[in-house]
């Protein structure tokens, strides 16, 4: 993927776009005009019988050509609708309502059809965040290169095939995956088949939005370092749309902030991390940390080792108050007992070798202990947690629960264990039903687990909100989930969890769905229900730094198998094994990558 | 056949089955058939195999169920014809000997008989009709068979034809004129119950401009043949049917596939595709419509298994000889082996309409050949 390739490739389709080569963005006379010029624009959304929300608000800016710029900001910003709108993908009920987008001097915004439509070769191009979706499940890779190659018409029929090959070999993937369909390739694959696939319009400026949301860790670092590599070599000019402040930080060299609809802050990535003038801006970074720093701290957690130290909760050492009501421990506790435990399941195809999802893993889970178990998706933490929690059987090994034999319940045992076993889910958005009001959802398993009466049951429903944190607490009851915020959604799931009065709680990946600016009052909330009410926790992650600031042990697995294990700071700060070192290496550090570059 | 008695509740069952062809949108069966995936190593030939297989099996069991539910019910039919003379005068016992001597009583155990009833599947002797007396079945049965297939056929294809390319193009034009025409007629026509359609086009177009034939599939002056003349005149009486059928089933389809591709429209390679510049058409036909189609397929297969069956209300209000004009007597008539043998047919057709959907399915979706 040297420049020469390049070159060659670009010549012998006859492309003559300025910014397809790295030294027009060096040329005097392309420097002065800037590829992109945002004026004064703001994006509406106007949904009928809704009050029209300004997603987007007289938002300026401009890029000069080459530059990899970063677009930061949490959900609701506005900055995918702003990413959508520099690429006039928007679609109603959003509409653009004022300003101007000037892409080399001409506004988009007054394009027709199929100017807009040639445009997009040799213009700008768009990586989605769901690129795993973004293919056509019934095409071949290949036809999905053709079928840009015959809207254009810039890559002549004979070299159709020597050009897909270029392409797919840049985003460096097999060329035989050109025959393949998109369901047969992993999510990362598809997501760097659709990086070639904007790469072949042979675009000056990419938008990529998200691109490495949805992948797993390890793919996520990998797919970014060929964005960045290929950013390079191919001299395009990008814009990279991230809720990760991290992620930006560490790819690019400007960093636009945004915040309910406007740009907030605009600076070079060191400027914002050295010097952050605005305050949204200092929130956000003041929610990250190297986890293996000697001391990790984020607002609202006091390193833990400090802590413990001192023999503080989290709450004494914050200044918030604690975000559960006061109430005694639990006297008689029982630990989970995982021994000697394999999970295999059988062949997804026959003729090859069954899935050995969990192999050989044994911990115990003591009462008021709070456990990471940590590793990328596949390493068989889900399955561990079916397993806990009754769901699925191991296929050897023992899951004992105080005097219960996990696998063996049947009937009104179940029921025990889950009345002191709770899940806490990942995805706040999926895990309630959102025809029931939050007061239902609550009153379910108050009533099926402690057979209250229905003036009980309401007392309860107060009592819980209260202790999520979700006050006024007769507001709250009566909301519907979708009038909530995904953070009050996963406090209104916690305390789901807690309507049982259970002993354990088991909390896959309950922040990753979640803005870092919410995180923390989630991890601050299972924290304290640990500390002050005795409840255990099984922590289930990918996010080593969140697993440093709640967990006294942790269990790295990777393929199933435990590859690591020790007091979570300890195994943080001097890992042992190549896997734990790659999670921690996967972990976007602004700071880390501004020393090292 | 020699014992042919039917209960009423699997004809019930399977007139729900053969009035299918209304082009609705089958989308409980849909998920039905698109779960059973092929869980095999990949391979065409495997996948049709395995496809077939299935087919197999479903057919041997449906066979054998048509075999087994008449003979749960109590009595033989001579009993039931027998019980019909009664209530016109006492029947004497000569009567009740010939009778059971032209309809057979069953011979042999279970088994024995199990292997004739399947013996006489296979030779397709379904015995002789009740009420078409002396006609065989097979016989009526043929006779009524390519009415019904050529006017239900064409017209089941004909408005999935048509009613998904206006889906497509409603859906496309989503918000436009082209978008609520269709979309509020399909709503409306759907809506409207055959026979009434039926009746408002036989007086209208019929009885008071002349325009059509009112009854019949050809004229009385005409006799079944090959001949050009008879054909004009088939077509001619076949217009009627022909537009009730497809003006009450063009609606689902429409609705159908507007729905299903306004869901692929907001899918992620639909705005990727629009982002890298793709002809509107590309996008349209072979991102958005080709996906949408899919699970149509599922209910387009049901419908065309269902014209076997032929439409019952639209051919008797219109005296069109078909299939459902024949089943429509034969449950009037009590006529058990018609009825039997026109249920076995249904089946069938519905079995092999949907096997061919399956092997349809694997040539559109690479997904479903894993």
């Amino acid at each position: 993927m040297s420049d020469t390739t390049l070159t060659a490739g670009a010549a012998s389709a006859g492309a003559t776009s300025p910014a397809a080569s790295g030294s027009a963005a060096d040329a005097p006379g392309a420097a002065a005009t800037p590829i992109l010029d945002v004026r004064e624009l703001s994006v509406i959304y106007e949904s009928a019988g809704q009050t029209p929300v300004q997603a987007v608000d007289h938002v300026s800016f401009q890029l000069k050509r080459g530059e990899f710029v970063g677009l930061v900001g949490e959900s609701g910003s506005g900055k995918s609708t702003l990413g959508f709108a520099l690429t006039r993908l928007q679609k109603p009920p959003a509409r653009t309502n004022s300003g101007q987008i000037l892409f080399d001097g001409h506004d988009i915004r007054e394009l027709d059809d199929e100017e807009l439509r040639r445009q997009r070769q040799g213009g700008f191009a768009m990586v989605l965040q769901s690129g795993m979706n973004a293919l056509n499940p019934v095409r071949r890779i290949r036809d999905h290169f053709i079928d840009i190659y015959k809207a254009h018409g810039h890559v002549p029929r004979d070299r159709w095939q020597a050009r897909s090959e270029e392409l797919i070999g840049k985003v460096e993937l097999p060329v035989a995956m050109l025959d393949r369909y998109p369901g047969e390739l992993s999510g990362g694959m598809r997501q760097r088949v659709s990086i070639a696939l904007a790469l072949s319009l042979e675009p000056q400026l990419m938008v990529f939005d998200e691109p490495t949301t949805a992948l797993d860790v390890l793919v996520q670092h990998a797919v970014m370092d060929t964005i960045r590599s290929l950013q390079q070599s191919e001299g395009f000019t990008a814009i990279l749309i991230s809720h990760d402040l991290g992620i930006v930080l560490e790819s690019t060299e400007r960093v636009l902030v945004m915040h309910e609809g406007r740009i907030v802050e605009d600076g070079t990535s060191r400027q914002i991390l050295d010097d952050p003038q605005d305050e949204y801006t200092r929130m956000l970074l003041s929610h990250y940390a190297d986890p293996r720093a000697e001391v990790v701290s984020l607002p609202g957690f006091e390193d833990r080792s400090v802590r413990r130290a001192d023999g503080r909760s989290r709450a004494d050492s914050a200044t918030s108050a604690p975000s559960v009501a006061t109430r005694g421990k639990r006297s008689a506790q029982a630990a989970i007992v995982v021994d000697g435990v394999s999970k295999t399941y059988a062949p997804p195809r026959r003729g090859e070798d069954p899935v050995r999802a969990v192999r050989d893993v044994s911990f115990t889970l003591e009462p008021g202990q709070s456990l990471a178990l940590v590793g990328q998706s596949g390493s068989g933490k889900s399955t561990l947690a079916k397993m806990i929690t009754g769901v699925e059987a191991p296929s050897e090994g023992r899951i004992t629960f105080g005097d219960l034999d996990v696998a063996k319940l049947r009937g009104k045992r179940v029921r025990e264990l889950h009345r002191d076993v709770q899940m806490v889910f990942q995805d706040p958005y999926a895990a309630l039903n959102p025809l029931h009001t939050v007061e239902y959802i609550l009153t379910r398993p108050i009533v099926n687990f402690t057979g209250a009466t229905k003036q009980q049951a309401r007392m309860r429903v107060r009592e819980l909100l209260e202790t999520v944190g979700l006050t006024p607490v007769e507001q709250f009851a009566q909301k519907l989930p979708h009038q909530l915020s995904g953070g009050q959604r996963q406090r209104v799931v916690i305390a789901r969890a807690l309507a049982s009065d259970p002993q354990v709680i088991i909390a896959d990946e309950p922040v990753s769905m979640l803005d870092v600016s919410l995180r923390a009052g989630v991890l601050a909330l299972l924290e304290d229900l640990r500390e002050q009410w005795g409840v255990s926790l099984l922590y289930i992650t990918h996010d080593l730094l969140s697993a440093r600031l709640i967990t006294d042990d942790i269990l790295v697995l990777h393929d199933g198998q435990v590859v690591e294990r020790g007091d979570t700071a300890q195994v943080l700060q001097h890992p042992q094994d190549d896997y734990t070192v790659a999670l921690l290496d996967a972990v976007p550090d602004p700071r880390r990558a501004r020393v090292s570059a | 056949m020699s014992t042919a008695t039917d209960s009423p509740r699997t004809g019930a069952a399977h007139l729900g089955g053969g009035t299918g062809g209304t082009g609705g949108t089958g989308g409980t069966t849909a998920s039905g058939s698109r779960a059973r995936r092929a869980g095999a190593p990949g391979g065409a030939l495997k996948y049709v195999l395995q496809k077939l297989g299935l087919f197999v099996l479903t057919l041997w069991a449906a066979v054998t169920l048509n075999f087994i539910l008449p003979r749960l019910m109590p009595g033989t039919p001579a009993d039931a014809a027998i019980a019909k003379l009664a209530q016109n005068g006492p029947v004497t016992e000569a009567t009740r000997k010939a009778i059971e001597a032209q309809l057979g009583i069953p011979k042999g155990n279970i088994f024995e008989q199990y292997v004739s009833y399947l013996h006489q599947v296979i030779t397709l002797d379904f015995g002789t009709s009740y009420t078409f007396y002396p006609q065989t079945v097979s016989q009526l049965v043929s006779t009524a068979l390519p009415y019904t297939v050529i006017l239900v056929g064409v017209v089941t294809i004909l408005a999935f034809v048509i009613g998904t390319l206006i889906g497509v193009a409603a859906a496309w034009k989503r918000g436009t004129w082209l978008d609520a025409l269709p979309t509020l007629g399909g709503s409306f026509m759907s809506t409207f119950p055959y026979f009434w359609t039926a009746l408002l086009l036989l007086f209208f177009t019929g009885y008071v401009l002349h325009w059509f034939p009112t009854t019949g599939a050809y004229s009385a002056t005409t006799t079944p043949s090959v001949s050009g003349e008879f054909v004009v005149d088939a077509l001619y009486h076949s217009i009627l049917p022909a537009i009730t059928i497809l003006i009450t089933s063009l609606g689902g389809w429409v609705l159908g596939m507007r729905n299903a591709m306004i869901n692929t429209l907001g899918d992620d390679y639909v705005t990727f595709a629009e982002a890298n510049g793709l002809k509107s058409r590309t996008v349209a036909i072979r991102y958005a419509a080709r996906n949408a189609i899919l699970p149509n397929l599922t209910g387009f297969g049901l419908a065309l298994g269902g014209v076997v069956g032929g439409s019952v209300l639209v051919e008797q209000v219109f005296g069109y000889p078909g299939i459902g004009y024949l089943l429509f007597n034969a449950v009037i008539g009590q006529d058990y082996p018609l009825m039997q043998a026109l249920f076995l047919m249904i089946t069938v057709s519905v079995l092999v309409a949907n096997f061919l959907v399956d092997i349809l399915y694997g040539v559109l979706d690479p997904r479903t050949r894993k």
